[in-house]
């Protein structure tokens, strides 16, 4: 027996069962932004809706605006582009737009992008409703969208 | 429909030079991976950590489906689980087995070359991937090629 090696699977297992909890309470959660966007005043749009829109995102085209973050060796994040391309289909007021980060490093650093997938709401307004990072939660996505595209039963 | 794992165009599936993976079996192999660098942790052998090493510098550069824990989980394990119900696509998991290999070369190095706390740290490392991939299917490597990208000098596509 290894006393060395011994120690250090003594804190690695905790280390492991303390991201699996983080993980757990904040993968994919959707933080609200607390109505940032365009200044009420001076008109003056966010930091991250200049990032945003300087990828070519137009809010005000749609309800919901779901602006996805995403990486080549990332299994969640394809995961989470076919939900939303689903969610699309049924949502007419739904839009979606997919980034791909290694390509927009600009925007990532600009909008403290740090995993994949990260997501940003928006609604009609330009106004940042929430991001999550990590694959989202489907019943807070189902949520979201459909409070912010007027779907009817 | 077949129960190994190889791919027989999933609903949504992949282009051709994407392969994907039932799902089961990266999660298997990183329970067995995990298993193996606790071994090697325990004994404090360099070599069991450079068996792993090799597992997975083959995952990284020949294919996760020629990988040793994926022959030995068609060979025992899918027969006796249900049919394939999710796949997932092979390059975030490749990529993911070479971080693991740089982990695993560096710590069966520190102890095969004098150095058993650095080998015993590096393992450590590749022991929280593994396990932290096993139980909640999360990719610490793959998580680390963005926050890389980020930091390294602007090499925009």
């Amino acid at each position: 027996m290894d006393s060395t090696g011994l120690l250090v699977l003594l804190v690695a297992l905790p280390v492991t069962a303390a991201v699996a909890w983080w993980l757990r309470v904040r993968s994919g959660a959707l933080r609200p932004a607390g109505g940032e966007g365009r200044d009420a005043v001076t008109g003056t749009p966010a930091e991250e809706l200049v990032a945003l829109t300087g990828l070519g995102v137009r809010p005000e085209e749609a309800d919901l605006t779901v602006v996805q973050f995403s990486t080549a060796f990332c299994a969640p994040c394809r995961a989470t582009r076919a939900r939303l391309q689903q969610l699309q289909r049924a949502r007419p007021g739904l839009a979606y737009v997919h980034v791909d980060a290694e390509s927009h490093l600009d925007e990532v650093r600009a909008l403290d992008v740090r995993r994949t997938p990260t997501l940003f709401y928006l609604d009609r307004a330009g106004r940042l409703l929430g991001r999550s990072s990590g694959a989202p939660r489907p019943e807070e996505l189902t949520a979201l969208v459909e409070a912010h595209t007027g779907v009817r039963e | 429909m077949s129960r190994s794992s190889v791919p027989v165009g999933a609903p949504g599936a992949a282009p051709v030079d994407d392969p994907v993976v039932d799902v089961r079996g990266p999660r298997f192999a990183a329970w067995v991976t995990s298993a193996v660098l606790v071994l090697a942790l325990l004994l404090g052998s360099g070599w069991v950590v450079g068996a792993q090493a090799v597992v997975f510098a083959v995952g990284a550069f020949a294919g996760i489906r020629r990988a040793p824990y994926a022959l030995l989980f068609r060979v025992l394990v899918a027969p006796r689980l249900g049919p394939v119900r999710e796949r997932e696509p092979e390059a975030p998991l490749r990529f993911a087995q070479l971080v693991g290999l740089l982990f695993a070369v560096t710590g069966a190095a520190g102890y095969l070359l004098g150095a058993p706390v650095l080998g015993a740290v590096a393992t450590g490392f590749a022991l929280v991937a593994a396990l932290l991939n096993a139980a909640t299917g999360f990719c610490l490597g793959c998580e680390l090629h963005l926050l890389l990208r980020r930091v390294l000098p602007a090499r925009t596509a």
